[in-house]
């Protein structure tokens, strides 16, 4: 077993050294490590083309699709910019009251939808708001990015890493809500007032305009209410069977493609245009991941992980949690978190296999995936989008300052994250 | 007919050596849409528009918001100027590639051509490549509707 191992390593490797140099697209790399794993496996004869189908985890796939198809649904009416203007409205015009509420819509927002979407909608009318008022979006940008993403930690369809966490653990959207929610909301506030510390000059500076945001109408940017509405009404029938789809037996991947049906069924879309707005590159980048993990537990690379960390197990249960934080969330920042995610998961299912409390683990990886992200420009998916928008602007974000003022809120989230951790050890 | 026919043959060009902020004077100082930037031989290089100017005025959510409707104050950005380094840039970091049409080209090919550059305005050149005068959209389009005119139309 030596052979499949060594060679299925380095297939997994080069893929996430390409991705992370970017030097060829992430979907891409990943659909080649998958087909040469499987040509790897079927020439040594340690995993089949079934195999590769039955690794691939449709749990995971069909709560993403079905919740990209709702957003697809919502996006065309403008209830993101009716959001955004709204918030613009409240804020008067002040900058930390506007940091706040931008922030706060982006993060709720997030914990229910993907976060990616979530900041691609509000980011736009962020610059606008913030051009109107004659100040820097760059403050405001950063923060949507960064609160979306520790915001999404916080419910089981909030990030992609927690929809793998939860299909592969059992764990259902209650056990995020319990669980994971009020840590996330601790961390979420210590990331909060960090940010108004590290922008306290761009903050402090008066909005030379700021009278024009009071003539923004929200109602004028909502394109088309009567979809809006439909779509939220299913929207927040599907959010209220997520807390109950354990005791019903419903899998949430059920729940969110079954809303997507009577969506579509009430809303009648142009049916073209609604998939066009699927992220189709990440379902693929997803299953494909799936395939190369599962080559690499079938090669027996996994087990070998599993006992190496099992000599680790010695230290102290809380500790090796709190390690495990710390760890992702260094992977996470400088790597995808997703193929990290779906990598440690037989990791971690491994160690329970072999009599350990896996339950806490999940927690730590939840935490770390989500929390890590931050750290860098290229950290997580949210960055990368408000950093590439920004570019088209005459404020763009670079990675340098992101290290300045991004890589202290990692920090700060995952120190506070790990002491929470600690102490509600005994609860997990 | 052909553009040499409708043309307008008082052309005002530029040549490579100025900054944006001269280029912005004879704009207003001429009241014109397009200046060709040309070479010794006063062959076309390229074209600055007056679009390409404005564009370092316009605000960057004009790009990002396909609806811009309920934005009824633009606020800030009305009274936001260029800065003055920006204008002393030369003209060239502004400048398009120049697509001109032969004086001896068909109206309708050349409507195209506007059309699918996105253009108001092109340079006109003979055979040897040198600018010979300057044609509007409004040229053409009035000109292409001449045509339809019951009498007093010149076919060719």
């Amino acid at each position: 077993m030596i052979l499949p191992a060594i060679l299925s390593s380095l297939i997994l490797l080069v893929s996430l050294w390409l991705i992370f140099s970017e030097k060829l697209n992430r979907t891409i790399t990943a659909i080649a490590g998958a087909a040469l794993i499987v040509v790897l496996g079927k020439l040594l004869g340690f995993y089949s083309e079934s195999d590769a189908l039955a690794a691939v985890d449709f749990n995971t796939l069909g709560l993403l699709l079905g919740m990209m198809i709702l957003v697809a649904l919502l996006e065309p009416t403008g209830f993101f910019q009716f959001l955004a203007v709204w918030t613009g409205r409240v804020s008067q015009g002040r900058p930390v009251r506007l940091l706040v509420l931008l922030g706060t819509v982006t993060t709720v927002l997030s914990m229910f939808l993907d976060n990616v979407t979530t900041v691609v909608l509000i980011a736009p009318v962020t610059i606008l708001i913030c051009e109107i008022l004659g100040v820097s979006p760059t403050p405001y940008l950063m923060a949507e990015a960064l609160l979306s993403d520790t915001g999404g930690v916080a419910t089981l369809i909030g990030d992609p890493p927690n929809v793998l966490i939860g299909s592969a653990a059992g764990l259902s959207f209650t056990d995020f809500l319990t669980h994971s929610l009020p840590i996330v909301v601790i961390v979420w506030l210590a990331a909060l007032f960090l940010l108004r510390y590290l922008f306290r000059r761009e903050l402090a500076v008066r909005p030379p305009k700021a009278k024009a945001v009071l003539k923004l109408n929200p109602a004028e940017a909502l394109n088309d209410r009567k979809t809006a509405v439909r779509v939220l009404i299913v929207l927040g029938a599907a959010i209220l069977l997520f807390f109950v789809h354990h005791l019903l037996h419903l899998s949430p991947a059920f729940v969110a493609l079954g809303a997507a049906a009577v969506a579509m069924v009430w809303v009648r879309p142009n049916v073209n245009e609604t998939l066009q707005r699927i992220e189709w590159s990440v379902l693929i980048f997803f299953a494909a991941l799936f395939i190369m993990v599962g080559g690499l537990e079938a090669a027996g690379v996994l087990d070998a992980l599993v006992r190496l960390m099992e000599h680790a197990a010695v230290i102290p249960p809380v500790l090796f949690g709190v390690l495990l934080i710390w760890v992702v969330a260094g992977l996470s920042a400088v790597v995808d978190n997703v193929p990290i995610t779906i990598a440690l998961i037989p990791v971690i299912q491994g160690l329970g296999a072999g009599g350990m409390d896996i339950n806490p683990l999940w927690w730590a990886l939840a935490f770390g995936a989500g929390f890590g992200g931050n750290g860098t420009i290229i950290g997580s998916t949210a960055n990368i989008v408000v950093a590439t928008l920004s570019e088209k602007t005459r404020t763009p974000i670079t990675p340098k300052l992101w290290n300045k003022r991004g890589l202290p809120v990692m920090l700060a989230t995952c120190a506070v994250a790990s002491v929470l951790y600690a102490i509600a050890f005994p609860l997990f | 007919m052909k553009i040499s026919d409708c043309m307008k043959c008082n052309v005002v060009s530029i040549p490579a050596t100025l900054t944006i902020a001269e280029v912005a004077s004879i704009f207003v100082a001429r009241k014109v849409g397009l200046l060709p930037v040309v070479d010794e031989q006063d062959r076309p290089i390229g074209i600055v528009s007056l679009r390409d100017l404005l564009e370092l005025e316009l605000p960057d959510f004009v790009n990002f918001i396909a609806d811009v409707d309920f934005v009824h104050d633009f606020g800030a950005v009305e009274t936001t100027r260029p800065n003055p380094e920006e204008l002393a840039q030369p003209v060239t970091t502004l400048m398009q590639p120049a697509i001109t049409v032969e004086e001896n080209c068909g109206l309708l090919r050349a409507y195209a051509l506007m059309l699918q550059h996105n253009l108001l305005d092109m340079p006109v050149v003979n055979g040897r490549g040198e600018l010979v005068g300057i044609i509007s959209w409004v040229d053409i389009g009035t000109a292409i509707l001449s045509a339809w005119q019951p009498k007093g139309n010149k076919e060719e």
